[in-house]
């Protein structure tokens, strides 16, 4: 029984070794590791807003702590997340309907490229620079 | 063996579509979402005033209503696909899609019913 279970659990986290993979599977452990914070973020997201049953000033003395630099910091990772799982999501998308199969790899990283500016610039607005 | 996911053809099952479909209208809705309560909003956060004449507004209550269906359906789908590498039994795959069902929809639940409290 121990032994199948371990089975099972190694079985389902070999993808999070990316130990002398290719290209493919560093985006496939990213779009599920980013997966995963997003999925915890959304539930920390809406524990928050409960903030919001309290009164306006509950809610308005957490925007007063979510505008400072280390909250900040913390929507620019979360940005990242977003892009990353994002945009690596729709080349899986179109790739499932057969659109650009050939050419993935190039596909992967022009995204990841595109998603690095939009960071870039998205955190100079979030930061106000 | 691990095969390269990029020589993989998916598998187009019902689940793969529903966060295909659901993942292109999260690229537009959270977008949205992202803007304009970060970038349009003043100071990158709406104050509770700010939020509850947001909330008021009809086209922006359905695409926040849009947005919370699509993005729990998302997730919980995503959740489900890497629980189904434990390589469930199909009782134990029932029993998780049925969990998956009450946690969503206990999700969707809770948005709406915050929402409606503010906005009432």
């Amino acid at each position: 029984m121990s032994t199948l279970n371990y089975r099972k659990l190694s079985r389902a986290s070999r993808w999070l070794d990316v130990r002398r993979r290719k290209l493919g599977m560093w985006a496939y452990v990213l779009n599920r590791i980013t997966g995963i914070g997003l999925v915890i973020y959304l539930y920390l997201h809406l524990v928050v807003l409960s903030s919001l049953l309290r009164g306006a000033a509950a809610w308005d003395s957490f925007v007063a702590l979510a505008r400072s630099p280390f909250y900040l910091a913390l929507d620019v990772i979360l940005l990242a997340g977003i892009l990353v799982h994002g945009l690596n999501g729709l080349r899986v998308a179109f790739t499932g309907f057969g659109v650009g199969v050939g050419a993935q790899k190039a596909i992967f990283t022009v995204l990841m490229v595109v998603g690095a500016i939009a960071l870039w610039v998205a955190a100079l607005k979030i930061f106000h620079v | 063996m691990i095969e390269n996911p990029f020589a993989e053809e998916p598998k187009p099952t019902s689940a793969w579509l529903w966060q295909v479909f659901t993942g292109i209208g999260l690229v537009i809705l959270l977008g949205l979402h992202f803007i304009a309560n970060h970038f349009v909003a003043k100071g990158g956060l709406r104050d509770f005033a700010e939020v509850v004449a947001y909330l008021r507004n009809p086209v922006i209550l359905c695409l926040e209503v849009l947005f919370l269906l699509c993005v729990t359906t998302h997730a919980l789908l995503g959740v489900r696909a890497i629980l189904l590498d434990f390589g469930l039994s199909e009782p134990a795959e029932r029993r998780l899609n049925q969990v998956l069902k009450v946690v969503g929809v206990l999700t969707v639940a809770y948005g709406l019913g915050v929402t409606w409290m503010v906005i009432r």
